[in-house]
């Protein structure tokens, strides 16, 4: 099959084989790949300037993956980083919603927006340890201490990864 | 006589349904009293994500206070000691104070006023009964009426009313944390010689102890104020519970805190003026049901910490001004 797709592809079959052919590939999926397969080749030692490749499938892939993120890192190369580590498309779409959340949260559409808005997943960033004292301030006054008595205090002093390699 | 019957039958069922909300109410109360009121000690599990960690807590109750201290089990050790209204948390090789409420009972904070309010914010319902950690336990599950909360559902032991267990979930019914004990002792069984024999006790007690280290060595008492701050768009049903100007351990000035509660989760405000280092961290961040969001506008600080989810925490925090003189 292999061989006759290339001499198809050379232009060396008669019209009535090349018609068999082509219905025979029509059918066959492996056929169809490899088919599109050698086009690529073909395409790529020819060197032009465009090379047919479809990957939507691997981006929307990718972009379900994607956290979305939420806030604005501080430090600039950090975000540099970051956007050369996500991929491109979806860096643009976060920090597209980045801005857009920041110039747009007034405290009269706020509510709204909250609730259009649920949907989308913050980035997974832990608190960092050095927040703690926060965490502890806050659990003092919270109603879980009530209910959960003293267990809830673990939250405050929870230890991250990085803590457990040094 | 059919009447009778009928006008009977009516009075019947406008009773069930108020001792039906009256029992959820009640359940809440035994809730909270119970755990500051009963003797227990045990293991408990806490998770969220990825991260699953082992601790024990014992909580002793005593003529005018309570004593509870809650130890680690997993990774690098750390202590949480809570005697008389201040709170001790020994981590990184340090005993140091945290908070200091010298009139602050055994009694709960979860006034009946507040008990009515989670009834506004969440539908309360009896999700039946289950065991946990080898208890029979009553479970109750509260279901908010809008997106700025996460749902929240308790397992409450059926006889002292101590919470079992405890599950935060996001609106897509997905676990974004949860307690379990696994072994508990309650009453006279709960086990009081790993909490005697610590000396961090004698420490917290006396005054004396040397591993203790008062936050920055200044006066260590809360002050409640008038900060001139306000939330314009705090979600429906968050009631302020506090507003305080309080030390803080690493912080060189007294911190403004204020407290927003819906009876279940609480919203705090942290205000305070901006270092030149703190940038660095701009942004949101999480740990299990706690979300945090941190950004500094016009050389103040502002972190807003909540059991709430992310974008309440956002929504608080960008909707904060300054309405004083």
């Amino acid at each position: 099959m292999k061989h006759q797709i290339s001499t198809l592809m050379d232009g060396e079959l008669f019209e009535d084989e090349a018609d068999i052919l082509f219905d025979q590939i029509k059918r066959d999926e492996e056929a169809q790949c490899d088919w599109a397969m050698y086009h690529l080749i073909g395409d790529a030692l020819r060197q032009p300037e465009y090379i047919h490749q479809d990957i939507t499938a691997k981006v929307i892939e990718r972009l379900q993956n994607e956290p979305t993120v939420l806030a604005p890192r501080g430090n600039v190369l950090k975000q540099k980083a970051r956007v050369l580590a996500l991929s491109a498309a979806a860096s643009v779409l976060a920090v597209g919603v980045v801005a857009w959340m920041s110039l747009q949260i007034t405290p009269e559409a706020a509510p709204q927006m909250a609730m259009q808005q649920s949907n989308i997943r913050p980035v997974n960033m832990q608190i960092q340890p050095k927040s703690n004292d926060y965490l502890m301030a806050h659990q003092e006054f919270s109603p879980s201490n009530d209910m959960n008595g003293g267990a809830s205090y673990i939250r405050t002093v929870t230890y991250t990864p990085e803590e457990k390699s040094q | 006589m059919r009447l009778w019957v009928g006008v009977c039958a009516m009075l019947l069922a406008v009773n069930v349904q108020a001792a039906d909300g009256k029992f959820r109410l009640d359940w809440l109360k035994t809730v909270a009293f119970a755990a500051h009121q009963t003797d227990y000690s045990g293991v408990f599990i806490y998770q969220y994500g990825s991260h699953v960690e082992t601790s024990r807590i014992a909580h002793i109750t005593e003529a005018d206070s309570e004593y509870e201290k809650l130890e680690s089990l997993d990774g690098p050790k750390r202590e949480i000691i809570r005697h008389h209204g201040q709170v001790w948390c020994y981590s990184n090789h340090k005993m140091v104070q945290v908070m200091s409420q010298p009139g602050k009972g055994r009694f709960p904070a979860l006034l009946p006023d507040q008990l009515s309010n989670l009834g506004e914010n969440y539908q309360v319902q009896d999700a039946g009964v289950e065991r946990v950690a080898g208890y029979p336990a009553q479970v109750i599950l509260f279901q908010p009426k809008d997106n700025f909360r996460y749902i929240h559902k308790i397992w409450v032991h059926t006889d002292s009313g101590l919470l079992l267990k405890s599950v935060v979930l996001n609106d897509k019914n997905q676990v974004v944390e949860q307690y379990s004990f696994t072994q508990l002792k309650i009453g006279p069984e709960a086990d009081r010689s790993w909490l005697t024999s610590n000396e961090a006790m004698a420490a917290t007690t006396t005054g004396t102890g040397k591993p203790v280290v008062a936050a920055g060595g200044q006066a260590n008492t809360v002050k409640s104020i008038n900060s001139g701050w306000v939330v314009d768009a705090m979600p429906s049903g968050f009631k302020k519970t506090m507003e305080i100007l309080r030390p803080m351990h690493g912080k060189h000035a007294p911190v403004i805190q204020l407290v927003f509660s819906d009876g279940l989760s609480a919203i705090s405000i942290f205000i305070e003026p901006a270092d030149s280092d703190e940038d660095d961290n701009d942004g949101l961040s999480s740990r299990g049901a706690v979300n945090l969001y941190h950004k500094v506008v016009n050389k103040t600080l502002f972190n807003v910490v909540g059991e709430v989810p992310p974008l309440t925490v956002m929504q608080v925090l960008d909707s904060v001004r300054y309405n004083g003189k």
